[in-house]
């Protein structure tokens, strides 16, 4: 008796599968109210099929179960029906869509901002115009079967929220999600880059996403976008970086290099930090010299380079002046000296020279030569107060030498006084 | 001295009296001697307590948000505010410890016996109010470590039964440490303590004036005594020996060792690693650490504290348990549970020091 019950079953949903309707408004695609009965359940988690039942497994922990939403919110059917004929398409049934309705499908609900407020104040609203700009997005359109739509990303069946760790697009575990495609085996025969996931893991951004869980780094959808996933073709790679790096990126829009660089054909930032392996920038980037970053466009003796080497000079100089200052200060410190106020003037000379840093994309001798003039007043400050700390510490030992001579002196006069009086 | 002026203010202000008073004053010889320096000692230090205290106050300012600067202000920009500020803290550590060596010695050779007992008990007092003195003086500079020390100690006193919640909220102005904490501590530190150590301390001078030094029990069965030494100008001047010793030893301490002020009290960052109570409160803090945390049902911190309120209790009441001649087994029991609470204490006080743990 069940094996042919099994088999009805299994070919209903065959069928039921070749005929899709998606014309149903996101009212009927979600019911008004969830539905009392959810009969596909019962039917589809006794099925020994696993491609049947599978829909089944992790359906309860899905975001859309939790919201109330039952199978029928998407595919349609009578879920009060307890009989195959729940899956007839006079009853709105659905069935499986297509890759490329699948898309479509979603932004019924999600596109709606009124339908989405229901479960949440500040909801996401999905833009399907926002994802037709997508490579993904083009590449079904084509016909394409290989691209990634809504469920390669986000599951299916088994839908987290984004911000569950557990869900594919949580955000640390958004370059492991595009890497499941983006390697050299899925890729095979394709015009794109495969190693993006290698260079990302040891970069810096890498790092901190992925071995700090700094959530604060950057994942694939940070600068690619990510329902309408591009490579960055906006106006400038600059923007993107700037969207975080926003004190550098307003200086290098401003700055000289960066017209020279539109005229060159050169790629902004990626031009001396490069792309998806960027490292931590570190001070050796700044010379004229082999490991620097400028000989790489400036000549020697050119006006380019006496520039930059203005610049580093005047970083160099600030980097120098705050070492000493501190070396003072801790000797200082480890000789009990009192340095609280030295220390906030030796902080403030530290943050000029982030600044500086910053100040570099600038590619301006007066820029950033304001900025090293700002830091370095600080970390003379800090050196004059570490200076006279220590010049202060002499002084209290010398007090104390003269102190306790004095005192030796006295005790030994009160001892022959005594003497003198007990003597007699 | 003599002549007009002379004249007029030993007739004014009664010199002679005082000049006979320090002609008869005398003090005992015996292999103990040097324990009787200690009292002059602690009044020593106490004095240079006084006077540093009085000059801190022209720059201490006493609110949460000046406090710290006020004190670091002291530290680097006023002339020697280094030197007052490092002295005086160092000397009432000093000044806190010649004050249980007094109090231990005066114990040892019994010199709480009759007539001397309000004297014990007037120094008893003033060893209190000196522990009073330290616990809110420490709070002043409004630093880190004093900020977490101060939370430790007065939850501890809240941990007292029946009265504890009232003295919490007492000591601390509210419900926690605060800028009123601050104030109320300033205000016990520089005035009420003063008030009241200064009525105290009139009234033990005027005792050990009235009864002289005490002999121990062991030296006056001995019979025939060694004649005693002149107060003045004998004594004194050995005294004042004493005195420039332990100031050139806070000169010393306070050269190479300047107290530091560490970082500002901050409420909303975890209280500092290894936090521990001034080292005269290390052993009553040791003992609660090391006391299970529940005694016969009872939670071990209360089972400590009653227990320390008791012992003290029990000190404090000693010339009237003790034999009144400090001789015999009840007399020998008092002097082996003396030398038994310097022995736990120093223990007790060396093991904070070392990490000890249960």
């Amino acid at each position: 008796m069940r094996a042919p019950r099994l088999i009805a079953s299994t070919v209903a949903l065959l069928l039921a599968l070749s005929g899709i309707a998606l014309a149903a408004p996101a009212d009927s695609l979600s019911g008004k109210a969830p539905p009392a009965k959810n009969t596909c359940l019962d039917c589809h988690r006794r099925a020994e099929e696993a491609r049947i039942s599978g829909p089944t497994v992790h359906w309860a922990q899905d975001i859309h179960a939790v919201r109330g939403l039952g199978c029928v919110a998407c595919h349609g059917g009578d879920p009060t029906d307890s009989d195959l004929s729940a899956m007839d398409p006079d009853k709105g049934f659905r069935g499986k869509p297509e890759r490329d309705q699948i898309a479509e499908l979603c932004a019924k609900c999600h596109a709606d901002a009124a339908y989405m407020k229901r479960f949440n104040p500040r909801p996401y609203v999905f833009s399907m115009a926002e994802f037709r700009t997508s490579v993904h997005c083009k590449k079904i359109s084509e016909g394409d079967k290989k691209v990634a739509t809504c469920t390669n990303c986000h599951g299916v069946h088994g839908i987290l929220p984004p911000k569950d760790p557990s869900s594919p697009v949580f955000h640390r575990n958004v370059p492991l999600t595009c890497s499941k495609c983006h390697n050299a085996e899925y890729m095979k025969g394709r015009k794109v880059p495969t190693n993006q996931f290698a260079l990302y893991r040891k970069s810096v951004h890498g790092i901190a996403l992925l071995d700090h869980d700094d959530a604060s780094a950057p994942a694939c959808n940070d600068c690619h976008g990510n329902h309408g996933a591009v490579p960055p073709n906006t106006r400038d790679i600059t923007l993107v970086c700037a969207n975080c790096h926003g004190r550098e990126g307003e200086l290098f829009m401003a700055s000289k290099v960066k017209a020279a660089f539109d005229k060159m054909g050169m790629r902004g930032c990626v031009t001396c930090h490069s792309n998806h392996d960027v490292e931590r920038p570190t001070d050796a980037m700044l010379s004229t010299g082999p490991g620097g970053v400028c000989s790489g466009c400036h000549a020697p003796g050119s006006a380019g380079e006496r520039g930059a080497r203005t610049i580093i000079d005047g970083f160099t100089h600030l980097k120098a002046s705050i070492a000493n200052a501190d070396s003072l200060l801790k000797l200082a410190e480890y000789r009990g000296m009192e340095t609280t106020e030295a220390r906030e003037a030796w902080r403030a000379s530290q943050d000029r020279l982030v600044a500086v840093r910053a100040a570099i994309h600038s590619f301006d001798t007066q820029t950033v030569g304001a900025v090293v003039a700002e830091g370095d007043e600080f970390a003379t400050k800090a050196r004059g107060a570490g200076l006279s700390a220590l010049r202060d510490w002499r002084n209290r030992r010398i007090g104390m030498g003269l102190s306790l001579l004095v005192i030796l002196a006295t005790i030994g006069l009160l001892i022959v006084k005594i003497r003198g009086i007990e003597s007699r | 001295v003599s002549g007009p002026l002379s004249e007029w203010l030993r007739d004014r202000l009664g010199l002679d009296d005082l000049q006979h008073l320090a002609d008869k004053k005398q003090v005992p010889i015996h292999r103990h001697s040097f324990w009787y320096y200690w009292g002059g000692m602690t009044l020593f230090l106490f004095g240079i307590q006084v006077c540093t205290g009085i000059l801190l106050l022209l720059y201490y300012r006493a609110s949460s948000d000046e406090a710290y600067e006020s004190v670091r202000f002291i530290m680097t920009q006023v002339s020697f505010g280094w030197l007052i500020r490092s002295i005086h803290s160092w000397s009432a550590n000093l000044m806190i410890g010649a004050a249980m060596v007094h109090m231990f010695s005066a114990f040892l050779m019994k010199a709480y016996r009759r007539p001397r007992e309000v004297t014990w008990l007037s120094g008893m007092v003033l060893l209190g109010l000196s522990l009073a003195f330290g616990f809110s003086g420490y709070l002043l500079p409004w630093n880190q470590l004093a900020f977490f020390a101060t939370k430790v100690g007065t939850d501890i006193t809240g941990a007292v039964p029946v009265i504890g919640p009232f003295m919490l909220r007492f000591l601390r102005g509210g419900d926690h440490i605060t800028g009123a904490t601050l104030t109320r501590f300033f205000g016990f530190h520089v005035a009420i303590l003063p008030a009241i150590a200064t009525m105290i301390l009139g009234v033990h001078l005027y005792l050990v004036q009235r009864h002289g030094m005490s002999v121990p029990p062991g030296i006056e069965d001995r019979g025939t005594q060694p004649p005693p030494m002149k107060f003045v100008p004998n004594f004194l001047l050995r005294d004042m020996v004493g005195w420039l010793a332990a100031l050139g030893a806070l000169a010393l301490l306070a050269a190479l060792l300047p107290w530091e002020l560490g970082l500002k009290a901050d409420p909303y960052v975890p209280a500092p690693a290894g936090i521990k109570p001034e080292w005269y409160f290390g052993w009553m803090f040791q003992t609660l650490r090391m006391l299970p945390s529940h005694i016969l049902g009872l939670e071990g911190e209360l089972i400590g504290i009653i227990g320390i309120g008791l012992a003290g209790g029990v000190w404090l009441l000693v010339p009237f348990l003790d034999d009144p001649r400090g001789r015999g087994p009840r007399g020998r029991f008092w002097s082996g549970l003396g030398v038994v609470a310097i022995i736990y204490i120093t223990l007790f006080t060396l093991l904070v020091y070392r990490g000890g743990k249960p």
